[in-house]
């Protein structure tokens, strides 16, 4: 694109800008290895909302494709620029504004990394919950933009609970503000909520508000090894219907702990059809309340065996492997392609039998491991070996996977968020009427189809 | 082997998690992903495996701006050796006429290949001058490098409760001779009988960080003939590079097939930190008090042993009245790297403010630290700090 690394050289100064092809290629995609990357004509690294904005109108001035960027760990292709244009990776944009300790709020560029917000208010004794397990990279825009979970989903929401106001750059340069520092608002549309999980296709977020709560004071790790993935997802299932509710429930599969246990310290032995790692918090009253229930829960439904785990650096050894397993799974495989399938808890056991029966149809190995609590357990494709046979029988099981998930009552993403990587699927779970309602509204806010093209819809929400 | 063709495969094990970005000193000042891991294992395999863009001068300067500080590859759950790679990258990237500076190549050869008092005293004065540097950067040279001042074997102690050969590094030998002092008489303290091979050379990091794999070879072979062909239980270092460099890099400088192998395996296999090593063995002699706060620097080159990086910790506990006041993150990067500082002044002096940031918020009067380039590179900007080996603090303690 001529001319564009001088004129975006006016509105950032120089450095700030890349157009080199050896800096662009690192922007070319997201988590998902396996999928295609595209070349952006230019990143840019805004310090401000003021340069976002700028960028914005420029971009809109000559209808050029934007595609916001956080850490680039998204697992739906949502970041990769399919149509080029600009980047506008925001990490630099990473101050933490705000903490008001009597108001129990946070204010935070959307550029500030997960992991540092958590150990800066975990200091003063408060606690941001939500805990996607590339906390250690991904940004709270990245957060915001595809509405994150994580094992805490389960007894304290996800990303979207916690977001109370949003300072939102539309494509045209606009700059306005969403909700704000109170916990609650009757005006008008909820903009926030409209943002939250949008996939950067209907503007930057520059600012976010958060509601913090009280940190609990004490934690407990508790490691069932079940007989086989059913008895697993009907000790989940019975956890729930029974009304306890833990701060995290994962669901793990045998070949999961067989590679955690590379961190895992002591390992776990691996001979269990399935494991469920769980954690309580709170007082300690209501830790040892709690895990006494969870345990004589799960001991009257016979698993392998039931481990409360009393060393604290034991146990962050569980949490610190499961937040690896992705990147854990390539060094067996090939191509691992995390699916983000999600049905009522109550449905986990016919779920969990389903991703079996469909891997044996299709005869492609489909790994389980995830947030089981919420429902979500990531059906995983694992593939020791590519080749575009196995692609091909790979996308049959996919589609498979979501349209029996569909028919548990389930939803095809829980929290990674379509991008490109669901596109063609979305019209099964949404229907045409809403779906047309949703490109009215993505016009509404992006007439020239600027804001992160391609996404969402295989034909981009034009 | 490092040879680059043969890390294609290992390259696509990437997930693309992205999660070295938490580790990466580089970029957490840059905030560039093309300066992470994840880009620069992608453009490493563009630009010089599948050769689909060519090597521009902005290539070779991602591929140089890197410590090669390993904390990628520790973090990387996908276990790719991405600093590895990226020095195969540079080995490659040396095969073009004049890539290594002759300079450079020389110093390799004639000075950290042959030990040689003169010869070190003029040429790193030459390489100072041709970097255009100032004389605060560069170390002082010790009077008279440890060589010239133990030599041959030290008998324990009391009863002998092992043999070891001690490797004495570059750091140690033309830097910090004390710190070889302590390492010898608080091993003999201890029951070890410490043999001082002579002949010894340069472990090869530094060769292998200028992408000079001839010079690696060479002083391997050096090495190893000797080390090979000691009678010891084990070999000590107390630097955490020359452990790495033995322990998991010098049988990658020659081919799989080599006869070389044979010999560097058992060599190899017996090295340690002596600091690891003594804890391991555990103390024979209660030491003395020796009031006061320290707090410890935990070098990067610490992931070839599982406890090198709490040894330390553990040895010195045993210490009544020192008090260890842990900095908020004793695992972060010091910016030395070798030479890197001195070629990447103004990101190197970056990386190091936040150390010594956290060093001075800790309220210790000394740092200890077992690398020498951390020592030298951060005892010079402190000036309320004494920067120590772990075993000098232990020989304090001793009162030797
Ligand atoms: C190993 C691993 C584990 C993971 N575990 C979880 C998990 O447990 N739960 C979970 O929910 N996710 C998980 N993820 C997915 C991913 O980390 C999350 O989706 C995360 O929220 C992405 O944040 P990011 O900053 O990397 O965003 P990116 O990947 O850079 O971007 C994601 C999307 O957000 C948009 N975006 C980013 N910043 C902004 C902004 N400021 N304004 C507007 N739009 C923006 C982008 O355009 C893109 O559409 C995991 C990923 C990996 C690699
Ligand atoms: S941590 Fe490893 S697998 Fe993850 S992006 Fe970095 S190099 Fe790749
Ligand atoms: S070796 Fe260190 S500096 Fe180099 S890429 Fe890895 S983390 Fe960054």
């Amino acid at each position: 694109m001529k001319g564009l690394s001088r004129d975006l050289g006016q509105i950032l100064d120089r450095n700030r800008v890349l157009t080199d092809p050896e800096d662009l290629l690192a922007y070319t995609n997201d988590a998902t290895h396996y999928f295609k990357r595209s070349m952006p004509d230019a990143v840019v690294l805004p310090n401000t909302t003021e340069e976002v904005s700028r960028v914005m109108e420029y971009a809109s001035k000559h209808r050029i494709p934007v595609t916001p960027r956080g850490a680039g760990s998204g697992l739906s292709g949502a970041c990769t620029p399919v149509h080029g244009g600009i980047v506008m990776d925001m990490k630099r944009m990473n101050r933490i504004l705000e903490i008001d300790e009597r108001n129990m709020t946070a204010a935070v560029e959307a550029g500030v990394v997960l992991s540092r917000f958590h150990r800066t208010v975990e200091k003063m004794g408060l606690f941001y919950p939500p805990d996607p397990q590339s906390m250690s990279v991904c940004t709270l825009g990245g957060n915001v933009a595809t509405r994150a979970g994580g094992p805490r989903g389960v007894k304290y929401g996800t990303t979207g609970n916690y977001v109370l106001g949003l300072e939102i750059v539309l494509p045209d340069g606009t700059v306005i503000n969403s909700g704000g520092k109170f916990v609650k608002q009757t005006v008008g549309y909820d903009i926030t909520r409209l943002m939250t999980g949008s996939e950067g296709t209907l503007g930057v977020i520059t600012r976010i508000n958060l509601r913090l709560i009280a940190l609990p004071p004490e934690q407990k790790t508790i490691v069932v090894s079940c007989e086989s993935p059913e008895q697993a997802a009907e000790i989940v299932s019975e956890i729930i219907a029974r009304g306890t509710v833990p701060s995290m429930l994962e669901y793990l599969g045998q070949a999961a702990v067989g590679l955690m246990n590379s961190i895992i310290s002591p390992p776990l032995t691996v001979d269990a059809g399935a494991y469920l790692l769980i954690e309580v918090d709170g007082t300690r009253t209501q830790v040892d309340y709690d895990t006494e229930v969870i345990t004589n829960l799960c001991r009257e439904m016979q698993p392998r065996a039931v481990r409360v785990i009393e060393d604290e650096k034991e146990a962050a050894s569980y949490w610190k492997a499961r937040s690896n397993l992705y990147p854990l799974l390539m060094t067996l495989m090939e191509r691992v392609i995390t699916e983000d399938l999600t049905v009522p808890r109550n449905m986990l056991p016919q779920m969990v039998r389903m991703v079996q029966e469909v891997s044996a149809a299709t005869g492609v190995g489909i790994g389980m491991g995830g947030h089981a609590g919420d429902g979500n357990i990531h059906p995983t494709i694992l593939q020791f070996q590519t080749s575009p046979e196995l692609d091909e029988k790979s996308q049959i099981a996919i589609a498979e996977l979501l349209k029996k998930g569909l028919e548990l009552g389930g939803t095809i993403s829980g929290e990674h968020g379509i991008g490109i990587h669901k596109s063609e699927y979305v019209a099964w779970e949404l229907g045409e009427a809403q779906i047309e309602l949703m490109k009215r509204i993505k016009k509404a806010f992006d007439p020239l189809n600027i804001m992160n093209p391609g996404k969402i819809w295989p034909e981009g929400g034009e | 082997m490092l040879k680059l063709a043969d890390y294609a495969r290992v390259i696509n094990k990437c997930s693309h998690c992205g999660y070295c970005q938490a580790a990466c000193p580089v970029y957490l000042e840059d905030l560039l992903e093309s300066h992470v891991a994840r880009a620069r294992l992608n453009l490493i395999n563009a630009a010089l495996i599948e050769k689909t863009i060519p090597v521009t001068p902005r290539v070779k300067e991602i591929i140089n701006r890197c410590l090669l500080c390993t904390n990628c590859t520790r973090t990387c759950s996908s276990k790719v050796p991405c600093d590895e790679i990226i020095t195969a990258a540079r080995i490659e990237l040396s095969k073009e006429a004049g890539a290594v500076d002759s300079l450079k190549k020389f110093v390799m050869r004639k000075v950290l290949n042959q030990r040689g008092l003169a010869g070190v005293l003029s040429k790193a004065g030459a390489v100072a001058q041709k970097i255009n540097i100032t004389s605060m950067e560069m170390p002082t040279l010790a009077a008279v490098p440890f060589d010239r001042q133990v030599s041959g074997t030290i008998e324990p102690r009391g009863e002998r409760r092992a043999r070891v050969a001690y490797f004495v590094g570059c750091g140690t030998n033309f830097l910090f001779p004390d710190t070889g002092n302590a390492v010898v008489k608080v091993l003999a303290y201890n029951g070890v009988e410490v043999v001082i091979p002579s002949g010894i050379v340069c472990c090869g990091i530094p060769a292998l960080a200028e992408g000079d794999l001839e010079s690696a070879q060479e002083s391997v072979r050096i090495n190893i003939e000797i080390l090979a062909g000691l009678d010891v239980d084990a070999i000590v270092t107390d630097c955490t590079s020359c452990g790495m460099a033995f322990k998991t890099k010098v049988s990658k400088v020659f081919p799989d097939d080599d006869p070389m192998q044979e010999k560097i395996k058992p060599v190899s296999d017996k090295f340690w930190e002596a600091t690891d090593f003594l804890a391991h063995l555990g103390l024979v002699a209660q030491p003395g008090e020796l009031k006061g706060r320290y707090t410890y620097h935990e070098p990067c080159h610490r992931g070839w042993s599982p406890t090198v990086d709490d040894a330390p910790r553990r040895l010195l506990a045993s210490i009544p009245g020192a008090e260890l006041t842990e900095m908020e993150e004793p695992g972060r990067c010091c910016g030395a790297a070798g030479t890197f500082y001195l070629e990447h002044r103004e990101l190197a002096e970056k990386i190091r403010s936040h150390k010594l940031k956290d060093i001075r918020e800790t309220g210790a009067e000394k740092v200890v630290t077992q690398c020498p380039v951390c020592r030298f590179y951060l005892e010079i900007q402190l000036k309320d700090q004494k920067v120590v080996h772990p075993l000098g603090y232990l020989a304090g303690a001793y009162g030797l």
